[in-house]
C-alpha cells in the first residue's frame, strides 16, 4: 500500500484540473470502474440532507456524453481544492481524504470572475496500486443556491 | 427579412389577447402594482406541513407582497402564520429559516411571543409601561392560512380574502388523487435567484412548445408520438389556472436518465400531471416524484425560486435515495431540464430588460389546445389584465383594457395517456 500523501494529493488536484478542462476521459481515468459520486447539501429550511446527484460510472459516463446534446452554460468552472486531511485505512488499503473546494465561475462575455459554490469533497481512494484511484467521490456543498444551476459536475 | 425600428416596435397583427407588451417583464412601477393588486391579494402557497411536522416547529416565508411571514405549529397542532415582525420596534422576530421554539423571542429586548401569536412577556413591562401598554396590546399580526391539497400550507395577506377552495376552484381536481392518497414529505427544498421575471418563468411551465429547448429529451424518443405527448390537452380554469392532460413518459427511451420504476400512488405508471396556478405556482407530478414550483419575486428583474421535491412520508430510505435519485436527473440544479429551463427564462430577463427595446412578446400559437398550443399564457394573461385592469398587450391605457377574449377551453374528458 502506497501511503505517500502527495500521490493521494496529486490525484485530487488532477480531477479538479481534468473537470476544469472539460476532460472526462481524462478523469474517468481516474476514478476506479466501481466509481460512485454524489453530491449533496443539507437545508436549514427543511433540517435535511438533500441528494442532488447520485450516480455510479456507468450513469457518469452517460451524463458526460449527452453533454452535447444539452443546452448549457459554457461559462468555465475554475476548482480550487486544499487538502485538509488524508487518513488511511491499511485493512482497507484505501485513504480517506477530505479536501476544501471552491468553484469559480467565469463569464464567456467579458471574463468577470465570480464565487460559484463552496463545499468539500469527502474522496475515498484506493490504494492497491501502483497509482491512487478514486472510488468514491461526496461532494458535500455549502452553497445552495447555483442559480441557474449547471451540467457538468464539481 | 430583418425590420427598422418602426416595423420592429410595431403591434402584431394579430389579436391583442395574442401578444404582450415587453413592459409587463420590466417596468418597475408594474411590479409595484403588482404586489398591491396580485400578490397581496391572491392565496400563496407558502411551505409545505412536513417543514413544520412538530408542536412548536417554525418556518419563516418571505411573502411576495414585500411582508416577511414565520408559520409556526401550535402544540394545538394548528398551523398559523404571522408578521415576522417584533412589534415593540419592528425588529425582525425569527432570523434562522426553521427551529423549534416554546416562544419566539425577540434578541433586540427579549419581547417573546407563543405560537397563538400572544405577547407573552414584556421584560420590566409595568416597570416602563405602566398601565398604558400590555401584552394584550402587542401581539403579533395573524395572517389568514389554509392547510390543504396535500398538505401545503397558503397564506393570503389580505384579511378579508375569500377561502383557499373558492381561488383554487376545480383546478387541482384532476391531481387530487395523487396530492392526497398518503401524507407528502419535503424532500429537497432548491432555491436559485435570478435575474429575471416571474411571469416569463411562470409562462416557461404554461406552454411545451419549448420541448424544442429540451433537444436531448425529444430525441431519445420520450416524448414519441405514443406518449401521448401531442394529444396532452390543456383546460383552463377560472383565476388564470390551468392543467394539461396527463400522458405516460417513456423513461425507457431517455438516454442516461437512470430513471427507476418507482411509481406514485394513484398515478399511472410513467405518468405526468401538471397544473399550473395563478401567479407563479407549479404542481408538476412526474413518475415518483412531485415537484412544486412557487416564486417570490424581489423586483420586475429579480425573483427567488423555490422548488421542493416531495415523496411520501411513509417512504423507507432507500425508497426516498430512489426518488431523490429520479427528481435528481432532471430536476436538481445538476439536472438536464432545470438548468436548460432556467437558462432561457434568464435569457428573457437579460434581452427584455429595460431600456433594451425589445419587441411585443408573441403567444399566438393556436393548436386545437395540445400541448403547443399556446393558451395556458393567453389565459394566465387574461386573469393578470383584469386585476392589474391593464390590457398585457397595452398596459399604458388601463382605462381601454381591451375586453378580454374568453381563453377558457372545454376541459378535456378523456385522459390522452389512457387513449393511445
Amino acid at each position: 500500500m502506497n501511503t505517500d500523501r502527495a500521490t493521494v494529493e496529486e490525484l485530487v488536484y488532477q480531477t479538479c484540473t481534468a473537470l476544469d478542462r472539460n476532460d472526462y476521459s481524462e478523469f474517468l481515468g481516474l476514478c476506479d470502474k466501481q466509481f460512485e459520486y454524489k453530491v449533496t447539501a443539507f437545508s436549514p429550511e427543511i433540517r435535511r440532507d438533500m441528494t442532488w446527484l447520485d450516480h455510479n460510472r456507468a450513469e457518469m459516463e452517460e451524463l458526460f456524453n449527452t453533454l452535447p446534446k444539452h443546452n448549457s452554460d459554457h461559462a468555465p468552472l475554475t476548482r480550487n481544492a486544499v487538502v485538509y486531511k488524508v487518513s488511511y485505512d491499511k485493512d482497507q488499503k484505501q485513504a480517506n481524504v477530505v479536501t476544501a473546494l471552491q468553484v469559480f465561475r467565469t463569464n464567456l462575455d467579458g471574463g468577470a470572475t465570480k464565487v460559484f459554490a463552496v463545499g468539500k469533497y469527502y474522496d475515498t481512494v484506493s490504494l492497491d496500486s501502483e497509482k491512487p484511484i478514486l472510488i468514491k467521490r461526496h461532494v458535500k456543498l455549502d452553497t445552495r443556491d447555483l442559480g441557474w444551476g449547471n451540467h457538468i459536475p464539481f | 427579412m430583418s425590420r427598422n425600428s418602426q416595423q420592429w416596435s410595431q403591434k402584431p397583427s394579430l389579436p391583442p389577447t395574442h401578444y404582450a407588451d415587453p413592459m409587463i417583464y420590466s417596468d418597475p412601477a408594474i411590479f409595484e402594482e403588482e404586489k398591491e393588486k396580485i400578490f397581496k391579494k391572491v392565496w400563496m402557497l407558502a411551505i409545505h406541513e412536513s417543514e413544520v411536522a412538530n408542536a412548536n416547529d417554525f418556518r419563516t416565508y418571505q411573502h411576495p407582497g414585500g411582508t416577511p411571514l414565520v408559520i409556526v405549529r401550535g402544540e394545538d397542532m394548528k398551523i398559523r402564520t404571522f408578521y415576522n415582525i417584533c412589534t415593540h420596534r419592528g425588529n425582525l422576530l425569527v432570523y434562522e429559516p426553521s427551529g423549534n421554539a416554546k416562544k419566539l423571542v425577540c434578541i433586540f429586548h427579549q419581547w417573546a411571543f407563543d405560537a397563538k401569536g400572544n405577547c407573552v412577556d414584556i421584560p420590566r413591562g409595568k416597570a416602563g409601561y405602566q398601565e398604558r401598554v400590555s401584552e394584550s396590546d402587542v401581539g403579533l399580526k395573524e395572517v389568514r392560512t389554509e392547510v390543504g391539497y396535500g398538505g401545503f400550507v397558503w397564506v393570503n395577506l389580505d384579511d378579508s380574502c375569500g377561502p383557499l377552495s373558492e381561488h383554487i376552484g376545480s383546478s387541482l381536481d384532476y391531481m387530487l388523487p395523487e396530492l392526497e392518497a398518503e401524507p407528502l414529505e419535503v424532500l429537497w427544498y432548491y432555491q436559485a435567484t435570478l435575474r429575471t421575471n416571474f411571469k416569463l418563468i411562470h409562462d416557461t411551465n404554461s406552454e411545451f412548445y419549448h420541448d424544442y429547448l429540451h433537444y436531448h429529451n425529444r430525441i431519445t424518443g420520450m416524448l414519441d408520438s405514443k406518449s401521448g405527448y401531442f394529444q396532452r390537452k390543456y383546460t383552463a380554469f377560472p383565476n388564470g389556472h390551468a392543467s394539461v392532460g396527463s400522458m405516460n413518459v417513456s423513461y425507457d427511451a431517455y438516454t442516461g436518465s437512470g430513471h427507476s420504476k418507482l411509481g406514485w400512488p394513484k398515478l399511472p405508471t410513467n405518468g405526468w400531471k401538471l397544473v399550473d396556478l395563478f401567479p407563479c405556482i407549479t404542481f408538476n407530478l412526474r413518475t415518483s416524484v412531485l415537484r412544486i414550483d412557487s416564486y417570490i419575486p424581489l423586483g420586475p428583474d429579480h425573483v427567488i425560486l423555490e422548488f421542493r421535491i416531495l415523496g411520501l412520508k411513509s417512504d423507507t430510505p432507500e425508497i426516498r435515495q430512489q426518488r431523490e435519485k429520479d427528481a435528481a436527473t432532471i430536476w436538481s440544479p445538476f439536472g438536464r431540464n432545470l438548468h436548460e429551463d432556467l437558462l432561457a427564462s434568464s435569457g428573457q430577463g437579460i434581452a427584455m430588460a429595460k431600456g433594451s427595446d425589445p419587441m411585443y412578446v408573441l403567444h399566438a400559437r393556436e393548436e386545437d389546445l395540445t400541448i403547443h398550443d399556446e393558451v395556458g399564457m393567453r389565459h394566465y394573461l387574461e386573469e393578470w389584465s383584469k386585476r392589474m385592469g391593464r390590457s398585457s398587450s397595452d398596459p399604458m391605457h388601463q382605462a381601454t383594457a381591451p375586453k378580454q377574449q374568453t381563453t377558457v377551453p372545454k376541459p378535456q374528458t378523456k385522459d390522452v395517456a389512457q387513449t393511445v
